[in-house]
């Protein structure tokens, strides 16, 4: 193992909570939604966090909370030791500089009456000391050859470039302020399967250049296996698995994980008939009224009563804690156990 | 053979020219069997299934060529009532997104009954007793108290049975399923396919499922049609196309798929895009992509050669393909 890289953000029991109001006149709040519920990561220089999860757990509102587009309800989130939830007016900016955002689709994301050049080089626009006016034309045209588009194309608009294309135009634009963190939300699920290798590879080349840390949220296993150093496991607002991707997919110990492994498909007719597959009951609670106890209960095979008690902790498994091997990680689960799912 | 397509040309006319959507695609597909017409978006693969079901928008589409013998007769000459009986009986159509090709408006019970009304006669009683029938069928939990719902009053996994129970209604001897299973979450997915699979065999309905997954088509396919430009590029059994590929575009979405043995190594990725239909590349519409093109795959567009009794390639290459 190498030694930790510096960490450059670390999210501290990160809570988002949408209230839910009834009334016009006496408006009094009735429950919330609790789309993230105390979530904590950290996020070394040059290295990717992967999170996986379904829809509805939560991981998008982390990536919104991290790129201050969505304020916590409660938590912190540090940039180099700088809690940015607190930060506000000129010192927020030069903070916001360093985390840029790369999105799912491409087709809504960029503006389609704004050139790429626009559209890229509007960051400039923001944060004018990053590139003085006149540098900007070639700057926009260096990061469009950076991303692999032809830099004489900085006059076109969005409709004239593919769903590939698009994507490396919003990459080009989070690169464009030279940040240290790049979240990325889904960037290649609404690409067809030949497109996603080569984004997946250019933002491979580009962390490797750029030294760049990612937290790359995704619903694709396999991409995310491919592209990680470490993996968070989502399920209905926090993290209940985490670890390196070989302690997560060689030897997850929440079920959920295990679940949501057997789950895929497996590329490999021969696969069909060795594998065990854990078909999970029913679907996930809402977030508005979440299970006591450990969240995933109600669709768990293994629930027994403390399930509906205690909520797990995310901590390393006392079974393995002693032995230091893989399956010693992370695992929110009461009864954490291995097993192998994937063939 | 329930179903065979044949030599079937669709195309559109828009304003920015003729789209070639479906350019001479041919397959079949027995009783009992599953064939996956796998392709990315724009490779006609929805347009065929919409032109077997009848439901192609004409104009702006035109089926300019081809046969699509169902059961021994060629439904492309059938009039529009006769085609509407085989519609829903005898063959039916589970779309990918449940939400919008479900009515808003009505509640689930009225869609599924209306299958028995309008189809078999029934009265409204009945077709409901059949409704509830049917949803347990599919196993959505409390059928006789969710019968009165209305679609956005259920889950996407909830939804996509109701389209497979309403696909099932009158027991069809064909399915045909574009994308069943894109829009659910991957444990939500599994249940589907799996549901899907059981009632297949369980009514040896014939089964063409589109989609874009290779790890699906590995899950439940017998065949797989690979569709490239609206031509079929290759087809074979599901355990030989995995084996050793026939065509440089399956060998292409097959390497880049992310593998263990690959961490940390660059992806296989093909270049280049897919091409417009309305300028398809002249020759094998594949061979700017393509890493064994030559002169001839510029000129020549390559027919489906046979590799073997139940397999066809369309490059000219197939043999150097099948090496690696």
């Amino acid at each position: 193992m190498a030694e930790p890289a510096e960490t450059v953000l670390e999210a501290g029991n990160l809570v988002k909570h949408y209230p839910l109001t009834r009334g016009v006149v006496l408006r009094k709040q009735v429950g919330a939604v609790k789309a993230v519920d105390g979530v904590d990561f950290r996020l070394g220089r040059g290295e990717t966090l992967g999170i996986v999860g379904e829809s509805g757990c939560g991981k998008s509102t982390v990536a919104k909370m991290l790129v201050n587009l969505e304020r916590p309800t409660a938590g912190s989130i540090r940039y180099k030791g700088e809690d940015i939830t607190r930060l506000s007016g000129r010192a927020l900016k030069a903070v916001r500089r360093n985390i840029q955002m790369v999105f799912q689709d491409p087709y809504t994301s960029l503006n389609p009456r704004m050139t790429v050049g626009d559209i890229v080089g509007e960051p400039y626009d923001i944060h004018p000391e990053v590139a003085p006016k006149g540098d900007r034309r070639r700057r926009v045209q260096e990061l469009l050859d950076v991303v692999g588009l032809n830099p004489e194309h900085i006059n076109r608009y969005p409709h004239q470039f593919s769903g590939g294309q698009r994507q490396r135009i919003g990459i080009a634009r989070g690169l464009a302020l030279r940040p240290e963190v790049i979240v990325a939300d889904e960037p290649v699920s609404a690409l067809d399967v030949s497109v996603q290798a080569q984004v997946i590879n250019l933002m491979d080349r580009l962390q490797k250049e750029f030294d760049l840390a990612y937290v790359f949220i995704a619903h694709d296993l396999s991409i995310v296996r491919h592209i990680s150093d470490r993996v968070g496991v989502m399920y209905l607002g926090r993290i209940v698995e985490t670890g390196t991707d070989t302690e997560i997919y060689d030897h997850p110990t929440h079920p959920y994980t295990q679940a949501l492994l057997s789950a895929v498909p497996v590329p490999d007719p021969e696969a069909r008939e060795r594998r065990e597959r854990i078909i999970l009951s029913g679907d996930v609670p809402s977030p508005t009224n979440v299970p006591s106890g450990c969240r995933f209960r109600t669709r768990c095979w293994k629930a027994r009563e403390r399930c509906a008690r205690e909520v797990p902790v995310l901590a390393v498994p006392e079974p393995f804690a002693a032995d230091g091997g893989p399956a010693a990680h992370p695992s929110a689960c009461h009864f954490a156990a291995e097993k192998q799912v994937v063939p | 053979m329930l179903l065979e397509v044949r030599d079937l040309h669709v195309e559109f006319h828009t304003r920015d020219g003729v789209v070639k959507a479906v350019n001479g695609v041919s397959y079949g597909v027995e009783a009992g069997e599953t064939l996956a017409v796998l392709g990315e978006s724009g490779s006609g693969k929805s347009v065929t299934a919409q032109a077997v079901m009848g439901i192609l928008d004409m104009p702006p589409g035109r089926i300019t060529r081809g046969k699509v013998v169902f059961r021994g007769r060629d439904l492309l000459g059938l009039r529009e009532d006769e085609r509407r009986r085989v519609r829903g009986a005898e063959m039916a159509m589970i779309f990918q997104d449940a939400l919008s090709s479900l009515n808003p408006v009505l509640t689930v019970g009225d869609q599924l009954g209306e299958m028995f009304t309008v189809h078999r006669g029934m009265s409204r009683r009945d077709a409901r007793a059949k409704a509830v029938e049917l949803m347990d069928r599919v196993r959505i939990p409390a059928a006789w108290e969710r019968v009165r719902q209305y679609p956005h009053q259920f889950s996407g996994g909830m939804r996509q049975r109701i389209m497979i129970a309403m696909a099932l209604a009158l027991e069809p001897a064909l399915i045909i399923a574009d994308e069943p299973t894109t829009a659910l979450d991957v444990t939500v997915q599994a249940q589907v396919m799996e549901l899907l699979a059981e009632l297949r065999r369980e009514y040896r309905m014939g089964l063409v499922l589109i989609t874009h997954d290779l790890g699906v088509v590995a899950d439940v396919a017998d065949r797989i049609a690979v569709m490239y430009a609206g031509r079929i590029v290759e087809s074979a059994p599901v355990h030989d196309i995995y084996k050793a590929p026939a065509h440089p575009y399956t060998r292409g979405l097959l390497d880049s798929i992310p593998r263990l043995d690959h961490k940390g190594r660059e992806l296989y990725a093909i270049k280049g895009l897919p091409p417009h239909l309305t300028h398809v590349p002249p020759g094998c519409a594949f061979h700017p992509r393509c890493p064994l093109a030559r002169d001839v795959c510029r000129t020549q567009e390559p027919p489906l050669y046979e590799v073997s009794p139940t397999r066809g390639s369309a490059c000219h290459f197939w043999t150097e393909c099948l090496d690696g």
